[in-house]
């Protein structure tokens, strides 16, 4: 599914899936698309971005801020997973 | 009989003209715009507009049909300084084009102001034949096929999902494939990293990877970066690509390709898995949300497994 984003995205082509997540459920073999909409308030490309240069990442590889911020806004619980 | 100062003075008074940096901003700003180049096949192939499909002159009203299919799509028309093409937009114009200009200064002014050109490298005979199924499929065809081999993809990530995509773009022929991975093969990887195989246990991922990879398709300019991807090293390393792909196994590096992506203006294919679970989505920047827009901040450690 990334590689023929990634072919769509390079030639232009189709409606890749910006603004969409799709999600697969490989036990019950069923897709399903969630609509994204940018965060006006997104600490990075919101209106008022607060990240302006990778400094919160340090140098050794990025020890983000850890909150216990709920994370289920978009229903969709995040993978770490690669 | 007319001289062909008046013939071009009659064209000028219906056919409007554009010069390079104009169409150049339409170009980026993702227009819908069909860019016909009008010249003899052998100087297309010397050297053209990314964008232009070639019909010469001398075919134009016989094939202009295929290129443009809605007849109300604004075309910009060009030759070498201007003056073909602007006959040949007065022509189209007749035929009841509604929008169509003419490219001030044709191709030549377009190269003098700096402005990025591609050269037609032919196919060679095994291309040809390689890449035959994608000639078949109209959206891509022989130019998508030429797009794809000049491209350039970075793959963050040699492992479970960076694996099979990388696959897939070397057999499509995706021309430059970065492979970023500090891991080395590990006996637990194979099951389902199926860029790597037994015998390749305990040497670097890129290593095994770039070998895979250029078994698969030997054209292919694999560039293997042993190496974690880092605060110090992320921007360096995407600056030469025009595409990222984040198949990475952990928040960290999530959040910093996130958050280097959208800074350096890249484009970034996402994907994640857990188990019988995946997703994906592409994050491009200021065109919809990144990641952080999903999920602001990394879970805290524990509470989702990677």
């Amino acid at each position: 599914m990334q590689a023929t984003e990634v072919v769509k995205l390079l030639l232009g082509i189709g409606e890749p899936l910006v603004g969409r997540l799709l999600t697969y459920d490989a036990l019950g073999m069923r897709f399903r698309e969630v609509k994204l909409r940018r965060d006006p308030k997104c600490p990075l490309c919101g209106t008022a971005p607060t990240i302006k240069d990778l400094s919160i990442h340090g140098n050794g590889g990025g020890a983000c801020e850890i909150t216990s911020e709920h994370h289920a806004a978009v229903g969709v619980a995040p993978k770490a997973g690669g | 009989m007319k001289t062909l100062k008046e013939m071009l003075a009659e064209a000028r008074q219906v056919v409007p003209e554009e010069g390079p940096a104009e169409l150049q901003r339409r170009l980026a700003s993702g227009e819908k715009l069909v860019v016909i180049d009008v010249r003899d096949p052998d100087e297309y192939r010397d050297g053209h507009l990314e964008a232009a499909t070639n019909i010469s002159r001398g075919f134009l009203e016989f094939r202009v049909g295929t290129a443009v299919t809605d007849p109300s799509t604004p075309i910009v028309l060009y030759c070498q300084t201007g003056l073909r093409s602007m006959l040949a937009a007065k022509a189209l114009k007749e035929l009841g084009y509604a929008t169509v200009i003419n490219l001030q200064g044709g191709y030549q002014k377009w190269v003098q102001s700096g402005l990025p050109v591609v050269r037609e490298v032919p196919m060679t005979a095994d291309q040809i034949q390689r890449y035959s199924r994608h000639f078949l499929l109209p959206q891509v065809g022989d130019k998508g096929q030429k797009k794809l081999l000049r491209s350039k993809v970075l793959l963050i990530g040699a492992g479970g999902l960076g694996s099979p995509i990388a696959l897939y773009l070397a057999a499509a022929g995706v021309g430059t494939l970065g492979l970023m991975d500090g891991d080395v093969v590990d006996l637990t990887n194979l099951q389902r990293q199926v860029l790597h195989t037994t015998a390749d246990i305990g040497k670097p991922k890129v290593e095994s990877g770039t070998r895979t990879l250029k078994a698969l398709n030997p054209e292919v300019n694999v560039i293997p970066l042993p190496m974690r991807i880092t605060a110090a090293n992320v921007m360096d390393v995407i600056r030469d690509y025009d595409l990222i792909v984040d198949g990475s196994d952990n928040f960290e590096t999530r959040y910093l390709v996130n958050d280097a992506c959208f800074l350096a203006g890249k484009t970034n294919v996402h994907g994640s898995i857990f188990q019988f679970e995946g997703m994906a989505t592409v994050f491009a920047p200021n065109e919809g949300p990144c990641y952080r827009c999903l999920y602001p901040t990394p879970p805290p450690p524990g509470l989702v497994p990677s």
